[in-house]
């Protein structure tokens, strides 16, 4: 049973931004084939009324901090590492409005 | 001075018998004459070593007080950040990204005076188990160039094999530290979960992800735990308690301690790393440990429970690297869209592609409940398996590695690489503490590790355990190339 | 219309709060809204490799206190999820939000709306970062980090709006709420207070919803009214226009913003197909585990609410129910009204000039009365001076005026400098007036005398305007009433 065709690598790569050769996404198609169908094994796996692990320290909760300003990171420091910036934003091509 | 441990270093530095000048050049000297053929370094930090040498000299000849790892030089896995260097994380995507802040450890380290040496080789953002996913060169085994060192902290492992460095740390996530501790003969420790902070750590799998350290005997190991292994109020995973100390708790003696075997789990290990793990138990037996049979059949369901979630996570963590505020931009990008996709596709490598896809799959409307949901229970039943396991003894013991290091470019088949994982991957699914020590070689002269698996919070426990087990065997030997 | 009383409307309003606290959600960096860009920042909320969130403890504090004042459930147990999507102005491409466990659950909020009280049902209140700022030039893009991260409180109404005047009526008592609790700077200007409106309609008596529209971009309550009647409008006329087509074929599901210029929504973007968020829980982050004894606290400690305080006002005040919902429903203005009712304690006169006089004046100026450095004192002393006859309600209005044009001047002295503010208290002058108008209007004279009531109106009005409106009315009443009946 397979658990994934092309159309499905180009939704994932649409989800993930990653752009995909034709190569690259067949050899996908055949990595996560087979990595899917190993994973199979997991349906054996009788998990009625079992809690998902969200936490592996399951008693930690409530960890937080008070509401004071910390260290600022300096303007220059974080658009050092930047590809292009303007006017100290970052620039990027023209975007359409709205998501 | 490669001979020494990191402690016999340090003190004697403090006993002015060697300045730090001359351990930092000592060191600096042997990466210079060996690293050309192992590869374990990125970035060596010659020059500010150096300088900070000296500082600790000067600091000592006034007679002001030095931190608990004063003079000892110390090589940082490559996605670790310290400030104002490179973190390129061995990814095309960061080549020259500078890291804005030092990560808590790095600024631990450096309150003890530790050296901060240099940067080491990685798979590209952790992703592997051999370092033959680095982006930017290979890192090969110092006991057969032939070999890899194991991943993905197998620059780190290497270094320290090489005694290139005396300490060094790594990230283990699924048996990041362990695999290529035992691959490279050195001592690697993963804390339990939440004991060492994340806090600049770039995140592979958030809740997996330990920084630890290489060393060549658990004494080192621990010191370096004493330094980092405390709270941090910059992690929000990172367990409410101070440091601990260790070295003082050692406790030399196995009589009384139970050790625990899943010995059906490990029914298909066969040949010299079988041999040497048999041999481990005896060396237990005969020191007065008694050794149990526990329960752990769910942990055959761990490479893939562990790569749906940690795939998962890294899907999300990763999707930061787009080229718009830092690291490589696509310099053909016209559009946000060529953005985005071009910069992942040229700044990223196969195997990490692969992992964010799979990842992206997992959580992806109407696969979550299959799959990611799935596996965060099959984690559950682990986590409850291991806590049964505990309640019969004090540690588990466990192979580290199937075998010995393997030849670079032997595995190619993603699915084959993955199933190496499959004695230390399940800690990280339990947040548990363990250590890998040698243990033996193969009949290649390749070393061997055994695995001590802890409790929850029961670092020093194992570390303990350990250094008695290591004080029984003599397996911390220097690969023969690099003895001098 | 006529057609319009064939069909109903649902409309659902999303209310997105940035909370006032000092520092950001889970970045240190300080929440303030006006600086240079990229100025306001950690390494947390712009996403750096290494960075991890930590949550602020006072916006948890008041997001309980919110749900408290909106008599909702505090979640004992909520935890924080990803939510992963790609933008610019998102440091991570994932927002950390709440998902399936949100802190706060139902709730409701009680507004005035066209004489009557009504109750809106609240479906979920829960905590989220906010995203950068993206400002967009010809030929690129600027992005500021600086709201990256402040917390927001997102406030999901059920969708239990019938009507634009709803809407606007839920959206001021939400507003209110949270001027009155001190949470947010309730902005909308500036952005800390955003509404997206989901608005279907469907024939009356139909079952099922039919496919929505998402208004956003209506930035201030005239343009949610103006936004909300525009899509009625064109949902109706889609629907009638084609009525053999399947409504779902006409209406996808579609995301529209308000062009004030146009005065119409726009589309801006269609959705194929659902957005696939792929929340999971965040593994950076530990759940919020709250006690009773920690909420009865915030509950027992909330400050007066805006429904009480407009009970307060009715009861105590006797001001008409919608009036004291306008006036309470903008805490700085009822404030500002019991600061003049001290002057001159008329509540139902004071009321009318603040929510009707001034704010008339005041409306698409960009001011309110509140920041115009128009102090309360001389509202009040302006009431006052009517109040004591020392000018009439129709000088008054130009004094009004003045005030405006001249903030912070006293209006005791904008009435001694100028002459035609006097009021006319010389009664053979105004005889004299009086006497003139009776000459030039007989006719009128006669009609009254005949039993047309109006006549006296008429006549009245001829003195007033001959005055100048300066002469007190009542004076001309009774003199009027005294020469007309001679």
């Amino acid at each position: 049973m397979a658990h994934l065709d092309k159309e499905m690598i180009e939704y994932l790569s649409d989800l993930s931004r990653i752009d995909l050769s034709e190569k690259e996404q067949q050899a996908l198609l055949s990595d996560l084939e087979s990595i899917l169908t190993y994973i199979d094994l997991l349906n054996e796996v009788d998990t009625e009324g079992v809690e998902p692990c969200n936490h592996v320290l399951a008693d930690m909760q409530n960890v937080m901090r008070e509401d004071e300003i910390g260290e600022v990171m300096p303007r220059e420091i974080f658009l050092s590492n930047s590809p292009a910036q303007i006017g100290g934003m970052i620039r990027v091509p023209p975007v359409i409005k709205g998501k | 001075m490669h001979q020494l441990s990191a402690i016999e270093l340090r003190d004697k530095f403090l006993n002015k018998e060697v300045s730090a000048l001359q351990i930092v050049d000592y060191f600096l000297k042997r990466i210079d004459s060996y690293d050309g053929q192992i590869g374990a370094f990125l970035t060596v930090y010659h020059d500010q070593a150096r300088e900070h040498a000296k500082k600790l000299d000067d600091k000592l000849a006034k007679g002001e007080p030095l931190g608990k790892l004063a003079g000892i030089p110390i090589a940082i896995k490559d996605n670790i950040h310290v400030k104002g260097e490179l973190s390129t994380c061995a990814s095309q995507f960061l080549t020259n990204f500078k890291a804005p802040f030092d990560s808590t450890v790095v600024k631990l380290l450096k309150a003890e005076d530790a050296v901060i040496i240099g940067k080491t080789n990685l798979d590209e953002f952790a992703m592997g188990s051999s370092t033959e996913n680095s982006s930017v060169q290979l890192t090969r085994n110092p006991w057969n160039l032939t070999c890899a060192p194991g991943g993905s902290s197998g620059g780190s492992a290497a270094a320290v094999a090489a005694r290139l460095v005396p300490l060094a740390l790594g990230s283990d996530t699924g048996g990041s530290i362990r695999q290529p501790a035992s691959l490279c003969g050195v001592v690697g420790y993963k804390p339990t979960y939440g004991r060492v902070s994340r806090f600049g750590l770039v995140a592979f799998g958030s809740s997996l992800d330990q920084i630890g350290p290489f060393a060549t005997n658990t004494a080192d190991a621990a010191l370096v735990m004493e330094v980092i292994g405390g709270h941090c109020d910059r992690d929000s995973t990172s367990i409410p308690h101070k440091r601990e100390t260790y070295l003082e708790k050692f406790d030399k003696t196995l009589e009384g301690t139970t050790i625990g075997v899943p010995f059906e789990f490990l029914k298909d290990l066969k040949g010299d790393s079988k041999q040497a793990f048999e041999q481990s138990l005896e060396t237990f037996k005969e020191k007065g440990a008694s050794i149990v049979e526990v329960d752990l059949s769910t942990l055959k369901y761990s490479i893939a429970v562990y790569y749906i979630l940690a795939t998962a996570e890294a899907s999300t963590n990763l999707a930061r690297f787009d080229g718009v505020r830092y690291g490589i931009r696509a310099p053909d990008a016209e559009t946000l869209d060529q953005v985005y996709d071009r910069s992942k596709e040229i700044g990223f490598g196969h195997e990490v592609k692969r992992r964010i896809m799979l990842g992206t799959f997992v959580l992806s409307t109407g696969y979550q409940d299959a799959y990611y949901k799935k596996a965060q229970k099959v984690r559950t039943l682990m986590i409850e398996q291991y806590k049964k396991a505990f309640e019969t003894c004090d540690l588990i013991a466990m192979p580290v590695a199937t075998s010995g290091a393997f030849k670079i470019g032997s595995k190619k088949d993603p699915l084959e690489m993955y199933l190496e994982d499959i004695y230390t991957i399940s800690i990280n699914l339990a947040g548990l503490p363990a250590v890998s020590v040698p243990n033996g070689f193969t009949s290649h002269s390749l070393p061997l590790g055994l695995q001590l698996i802890g409790p929850q919070k029961e670092d020093v426990r194992v570390l303990s355990m350990a250094h008695a087990f290591e004080s029984e065997t003599s397996f911390n030997k220097l690969p023969p190339q690099f003895e001098d | 219309m006529a057609n319009k009383d064939k069909w109903e409307t649902i409309i659902g309003l999303e209310i997105h709060s940035e909370l006032n606290t000092k520092s950001k959600l889970f970045s240190a960096a300080p929440n303030r809204f006006g600086d240079e860009p990229n100025t306001n920042i950690t390494e947390v909320c712009t996403g750096m490799p290494g960075a991890l969130p930590v949550l602020n403890k006072e916006a948890v504090r008041k997001a309980v206190q919110l749900g408290c004042a909106l008599e909702a459930e505090v979640a004992k147990f909520s935890k924080f999820d990803r939510k992963s999507y790609f933008y610019p102005d998102s440091p991570r491409n994932f927002q950390i939000t709440q998902f399936d466990q949100p802190i706060i659950l139902g709730g409701h909020v009680v507004a005035e709306v066209e004489g009557e009280e009504k109750t809106f049902e609240i479906d979920r209140v829960h905590l989220e970062d906010d995203a950068g700022m993206l400002k967009h030039f010809s030929g690129f893009a600027g992005v500021d980090y600086n709201r990256a991260g402040v917390p927001l409180v997102e406030i999901v109404s059920k969708p239990c709006i019938h009507s634009p005047k709803e809407a606007v009526a839920y959206a001021m008592a939400i507003k209110a709420i949270l001027q009155y609790l001190d949470a947010s700077d309730c902005n909308m200007e500036e952005g800390s207070l955003r509404f997206d409106a989901n608005i279907s309609v469907r024939l009356k008596g139909e079952k099922g919803f039919r496919n929505k529209a998402e208004i956003k971009n209506m930035n201030s309550f005239s343009n949610m009214q103006l936004a909300l009647e525009s899509e009625i409008k064109r949902q109706i006329k889609l629907y009638e226009d084609n009525p053999d087509t399947d409504p779902n074929e006409l209406m996808g599901q579609a995301t529209y913003r308000w062009d004030p210029d146009r005065k119409e929504t726009v589309l801006m973007r269609r959705k194929e197909h659902a957005d696939d968020y792929r929340y999971f829980p965040e593994p950076d982050l530990v759940p919020i585990v709250l006690t009773d004894a920690y909420i009865e606290e915030i509950r027992s400690s909330l400050p007066e609410l805006p429904l009480q305080r407009e009970r307060r006002y009715v009861s105590e005040l006797q001001l008409a129910p919608d009036a004291a919902f306008v006036l309470t429903s903008d805490k700085p203005l009822a404030d500002y009204f019991e600061e003049a009712l001290k002057i001159c304690h008329r509540p139902r006169q004071m009321c009318n000039w603040l929510i009707v006089e001034f704010a008339g004046r005041f409306k698409d100026t960009g001011t309110h009365l509140t920041t115009s450095g128009i102090p309360a004192e001389h509202v009040g002393k302006l009431v006052q001076m009517i109040d004591a006859g020392k000018i009439t309600g129709r000088i008054a209005k130009s004094v009004a005026d003045d005030m405006v044009a001249s903030p912070g001047k006293d209006p005791e002295l904008i009435v001694a400098e100028n002459p035609d503010y006097q009021p006319m208290d010389d009664n053979e002058a105004l005889e004299g007036i009086v006497d003139k108008v009776l000459s030039e209007h007989a006719q009128s004279v006669e009609d009254f005398r005949n039993g047309k009531d109006k006549a006296f109106s008429f006549l009245v009005g001829q003195i007033m305007k001959a005055t100048r409106g300066k002469a007190s009315p009542e004076t001309v009443n009774q003199m009027l009433k005294a020469k007309i009946s001679q």
